[in-house]
């Protein structure tokens, strides 16, 4: 554990809050730029100095556990491998934030790039810092995610925002390939972090689906890395402005796949897989950057085919198994890094500076821009491979692992042959790039393109990484540099690497190759004229991208298919739903048939006491439902359903479950009630034609809901039957509840008892649900449904009301005897109501069943007397005010238990407590106020309820238009029928 | 009795499942009431005793299950506020497309 391994992404996080701080104020985007380019080098220097501390060079970890139970932590892991990426893109990262600073000087928003790229910095630190797979993943998302911000910076740019979904298209496509990978791994070895994974080497390749892991793996990094072809979306991310690329796109993230690849070379590598599967899609990638390069014009373009071509370079050297291989890795990357970057930022300076990146305009820039010419000479030729620079090193090392003798046929004559073609065509474009830009005369000396140097902090940045390109060249070789890349190599080989500077390492075969390649190279730009147009000619059409745009349409194409599914009726997709259940209850054989026949004959009709009666109310139950499907009209049909309901309680009665069955009766009530009087809200025509279309229906189309229905029907009887038949004999709970009704709750019946009392707090969330309903039904109906211009009813005059005409269903006038009845009606069912509260802990009933009785009671009397007259002789029937006072009683009640008892809703006998004289086994408890409380709320929401649905249309008021409208709708389209 | 129990329920569930898929939405309706009054029934059938006697404390013949009998109890208590948010909503939407035929309310579809 080294907890100064926090500080380097620590340290950009500030970074990061100060740039977001910078969004409010004014602050010049050059000083900003400076301000906050202190944190990227201050985790520079951070960095440095941990790897330099660390003597021994084991890995400096830390761990943090984040899940424990799911075996996750977050983890940070440092040795040799991350800390050559960490100090490239903290230093690199210093520099571009810099010179963003000049970049976009007048750009007020600049705080928002500088944002974008230290989150990006901090992704990609977090990226090489993960100690461990998952840690990796979740940064290396972030840098996805980031870059697509930054390439996608100019907004208002088509194109910008097209190339920056194709990155995040591509990459992020290959970052889930790469999490299943690095899962396959990690459960594979036992552990996510690297420490195992590094050393579980011998069980991955030996593993059976190695292929797989290692398949995923490279997936995710070769689109990461641009590796063709899925290199097409590197060239289209340089609409991002130049200081993004100059740092995404050179240093840091298209090297994550490389970094990934060689931190896991220990665990995966050295297999023929490894080694085959690597060397050829690396150097056909490094093969195809370089032609492509050769043909650009545009200054960027030209640097993101030599970037690719130097990635394909990257990724061949890690699947060799020689440690030159490695050797040449890490100088590869050092100086590539440091070269590429330099370029970029010039490029950008050149583009800042002229307005042009168009090779074939520019000229002649060197006198203008001394400093910026520089750079741009040294890290140019660098690039192309000349001594004495650092590119002329990590060619030859390329080529002496090209020649390694080690190499199988084929790749051993392949292999040279694509280093010294790539290296000629890096060296064309190198002289490109340096020398048609800065020295060559203006194509069109009449209008030259003009600028003048930048502001000195805008070419410092390309230049320091040029100067150091020409320092490691020619300075005596510096012993600190090469012993880090050692450890470097070593981190990534799995053993010893010796690295030299030197650049000279007498005449031999890589010498000869290289001389090849510069000669060559010189001639490809000599005759440059001649070349370039001839290669631009050459299948100028043909490329990758086609596939990736014939890929989306496609995935569009298969999109529109699926969306015609979509048809619009509901009966269609819940058919969809239901068979397809079936189906996978088939495929995974769910459905256990032989359970029907391992029961004994005996046992399948086995009777008991009460089984006349039970086989009855069965019977009745599930005869009035089937009635339901043949009763064309819809009231009729609402009758047989509530028939069927009313079965069901006398089967729930016989049990015997008296509390249980109650409740179903009142229910199926309520119910019945709000069926029947909805359905005379709804117009009469729409009524009539609703009862024509139940049944016009085609015949294919009836045996399908037929089929669907036996069968759905058939699977639940089964699965009930197989419950019934294995369910346990023994329950655990009952007797305790048994026990302790009377002693705890004060209550003999068992089932009020637990309702109240023992899950007391279901109760109370039941009634929360009860009357949300009801809450919810009347904002739809009265707020939302009226405001959408949906309801029909005019809207209720306010105020003081007038004597209210009666009249019952429909304006018809009702008899004085009705009136009589409904007098009658409400006291008793309040009687009933008080009976049921005060003696429910001993009898059947409960609040809630008092709350409906009433609620019932004043449902007839909106049969009766009509809505308005109804609300005028009651009063005290505020829904909203019934709801409110029954929740706050249950909650006050269960507070009180809390307060005078042991825990919230704990019993609480208040008459014994006062003493009072009260009628005998009537109990003054929380559990009897309790039961008031869901009578209020209960009553709130159930007349909420009728008064939304249930209120019997008073007027006809279906008005002439609506009439019509129903008229005029043409019949052929009902007559339309889904298969 | 146990087969018997399961081939009623099966008939409410089968019912309830065609009424759901008329175009009528007053069936649909219906067709819910059916599934969740057969839900009911199959959750208090599981109780582990064959009672003779309600449950009350202090009875000496065999009470049946009181702890499925509560929870049925809440679930029905449940499904009629379930059950009449449906009607509200299927009532809201035959009034703003003028017609209770579900193969007619495609709007949702856009």
């Amino acid at each position: 554990m080294n907890l100064w391994l926090i500080a380097p992404l620590s340290l950009l996080l500030i970074g990061i809050l100060l740039a977001l701080a910078a969004a409010r104020r004014k602050i010049a985007a050059v000083r900003l730029a400076w301000m906050l380019a202190v944190w990227p080098a201050a985790a520079f220097a951070c960095l440095a100095w941990l790897t330099a501390a660390n003597a021994n060079n084991s890995p400096l970890t830390l761990s943090y556990a984040w899940l424990p139970s799911l075996n996750l932590s977050f983890s940070l892991y440092l040795d040799g491998l991350s800390a050559l990426f960490a100090l490239l893109i903290t230093g690199i990262g210093s520099l571009v934030t810099i010179y963003s600073g000049y970049y976009f000087e007048k750009d007020d928003s600049s705080w928002r790039f500088q944002s974008y790229l230290l989150t990006f910095m901090a992704a990609m630190l977090g990226l090489v810092l993960a100690g461990d797979v998952i840690t990796l993943f979740i940064f290396w998302e972030g840098t996805s995610l980031t870059s697509f911000l930054l390439i996608a910076y100019k907004t208002s740019d088509e194109e910008a925002r097209r190339g920056a979904f194709k990155a995040l298209f591509i990459t992020g496509g290959g970052g889930i390939a790469m999490l299943a990978g690095l899962l396959f791994i990690g459960i594979t070895v036992g552990d996510m972090g690297y420490a195992s994974i590094l050393s579980g080497g011998d069980v991955l390749r030996n593993h059976p689906f190695y292929p797989a892991m290692l398949g995923l793996i490279a997936f995710g990094a070769f689109t990461k890395s641009a590796q063709a072809p899925a290199h097409i979306w590197l060239p289209q991310a340089m609409t991002a402005p130049t200081p993004a690329s100059a740092f995404l796109h050179s240093a840091t993230m298209v090297k994550a796949g490389v970094y990934l690849l060689a931190r896991l070379n220990p665990a995966l590598g050295f297999t023929d897989l490894w080694f085959w599967l690597l060397s050829l899609f690396g150097l056909a990638t490094m093969i195809t950057g370089a032609y492509l390069g050769f043909k650009q014009n545009d200054l960027k373009a030209l640097l993101a085919y030599s970037t690719i071509s130097q990635l394909g370079a990257l990724v061949a050297l890690i699947g060799q198994d020689t440690e030159i291989a490695f050797k040449a890795l890490v100088i590869s990357i050092l100086a590539h890094a440091l070269y590429k970057s330099a370029l970029f930022l010039t490029a950008g300076i050149v583009d800042h500076e002229t307005g042009s990146r168009d090779l074939r305009r520019l000229g002649g820039l060197a006198r203008a821009m001394p400093f910026t010419a520089t750079a741009a000479t040294i890290s140019g030729l660098s690039m192309s491979g000349l001594p004495p620079l650092f590119g002329f090193l990590a060619k030859e090392t390329q080529l002496a692992t090209s020649v390694h003798p080690g190499l199988p046929p084929i790749l051993n004559v392949l292999f040279p042959l694509v280093v010294v073609a790539a290296g000629a065509l890096l060296l064309g474009q190198g002289g490109l790039f340096v020398y048609d830009v800065f020295f060559k005369r203006p194509a069109d000396p009449k209008h030259p393109v003009r600028g003048h140097e930048p502001r000195w902090g805008m070419w410092l940045a390309p230049m320091i990484p040029a100067i150091i390109s020409l320092a490691v060249g020619v300075l005596p070789e510096p012993e600190f540099l090469a012993s880090f890349l050692a450890h470097s190599a070593a981190a990534s080989y799995g053993s010893k690497v010796k690295v030299s500077l030197a650049l000279w390492s007498g005449v031999n075969i890589p010498l000869f190759l290289s001389a090849i390649a510069v000669s060559t190279g010189s001639l490809l730009f000599i005759q440059r004229k001649r070349i370039r147009p001839v290669l631009q000619a050459f299948l100028p059409q043909f490329s990758f991208n086609h596939l990736y745009d014939a890929t989306l349409r496609g995935g569009d194409a298969l999109a529109r298919q699926f969306t015609r599914l979509q048809n619009g009726h509901l009966r269609f997709y819940l058919s969809i739903m239901l068979v397809a259940l079936g189906i996978i209850l088939w495929l995974f054989q769910a459905i256990p048939f032989d359970f029907l026949t391992m029961q004994p004959a005996s046992s399948l009709l086995s009777v008991d006491g009460l089984a006349l009666l039970r086989v009855f109310t069965l019977s009745m139950a599930g005869l009035s439902a089937f009635t339901t499907i043949f009763l064309r009209r819809d009231l009729f049909a609402i009758l047989a359903l509530s028939v069927s309901g009313l079965a069901v309680a006398v089967w729930i009665a016989l049990e015997p479950a008296p509390d249980v069955a109650l409740v179903q009766i009142v229910v199926d009530l309520l119910a019945t009630v709000i069926l029947v009087l909805s359905l005379t809200r709804l117009p009469r025509l729409q009524r009539e034609k609703a009862r024509e279309f139940t049944y016009r229906q085609s015949r294919p189309g009836l045996l399908r809901d037929g089929l669907i229905a036996l069968g759905s029907g058939l699977l639940v009887a089964l699965l009930v039957y197989i419950s019934l038949q294995t369910r346990p004999h023994e329950s655990l709970l009952a007797p305790y509840f048994a026990q302790n009704a009377k002693p705890l709750a004060g209550a003999k019946d068992i089932v009020g008892a637990i309702l109240v009392d023992f899950r007391g707090f279901d109760t109370f969330f039941e009634i929360v649900v009860f009357a949300s309903a009801g809450l919810g039904i009347h904002m739809l109906l009265h707020y939302a449904a009226r405001k959408a211009g949906d309801h029909e009813d005019p809207e209720p005059t306010p105020g003081p009301l007038k004597q209210h005409p009666v009249t019952g269903v429909a304006g018809l006038p009702t008899s004085p005897l009705l009136h009589l009845l409904a007098y009658a009606l409400l006291p008793l069912a309040f009687l009933l109501a008080v009976v049921q509260l005060m003696y429910g802990h001993d009898q059947p009933g409960d609040g809630f069943t008092a709350g409906v009785f009433i609620s019932l009671a004043i449902g007839s009397w909106y049969v009766i007397f009509g809505y308005q007259a109804t609300k005028q002789r009651l009063p005290w029937l505020r829904s909203g005010y019934l709801i409110a006072y029954g929740l706050l009683l249950a909650l006050i009640n269960g507070l009180l238990g809390a307060w005078f008892g042991s825990g919230f809703m704990a019993p609480l006998n208040y008459g014994q407590m006062l003493n009072l004289p009260l009628p005998q086994g009537f109990y003054l408890s929380n559990a009897f106020i309790f039961e008031v409380a869901i009578c209020l709320a209960v009553l709130g929401g159930a007349t909420y309820i009728l008064d939304n649905l249930g209120r019997p249309r008073e007027l006809n008021l279906e008005s002439d238009a609506l009439l019509q409208a129903i008229q005029e709708e043409p019949t052929t389209q009902m007559e339309s029928e889904t298969t | 009795m146990n087969l018997l129990t399961a081939l009623a329920i099966g008939v409410l569930f089968g019912v309830g499942i065609f009424q759901l898929l008329r175009r009528n939405v007053i069936r649909s309706v219906m067709g819910l009431v059916l599934i969740s009054n057969a839900m009911n029934l199959f959750l208090l059938s599981m109780g582990a005793y064959n009672g003779e006697a309600a449950a009350y404390a202090g009875s000496s013949a065999q009470i049946s299950d009181p702890t499925p009998q509560a929870l049925a109890l809440t679930a029905i208590v449940i499904s009629m506020g379930g059950f009449a948010f449906v009607l509200a909503m299927l009532y809201i939407i035959s009034l703003r497309y003028k017609t209770s035929d579900s193969d007619h309310i495609q709007e949702l579809k856009h």
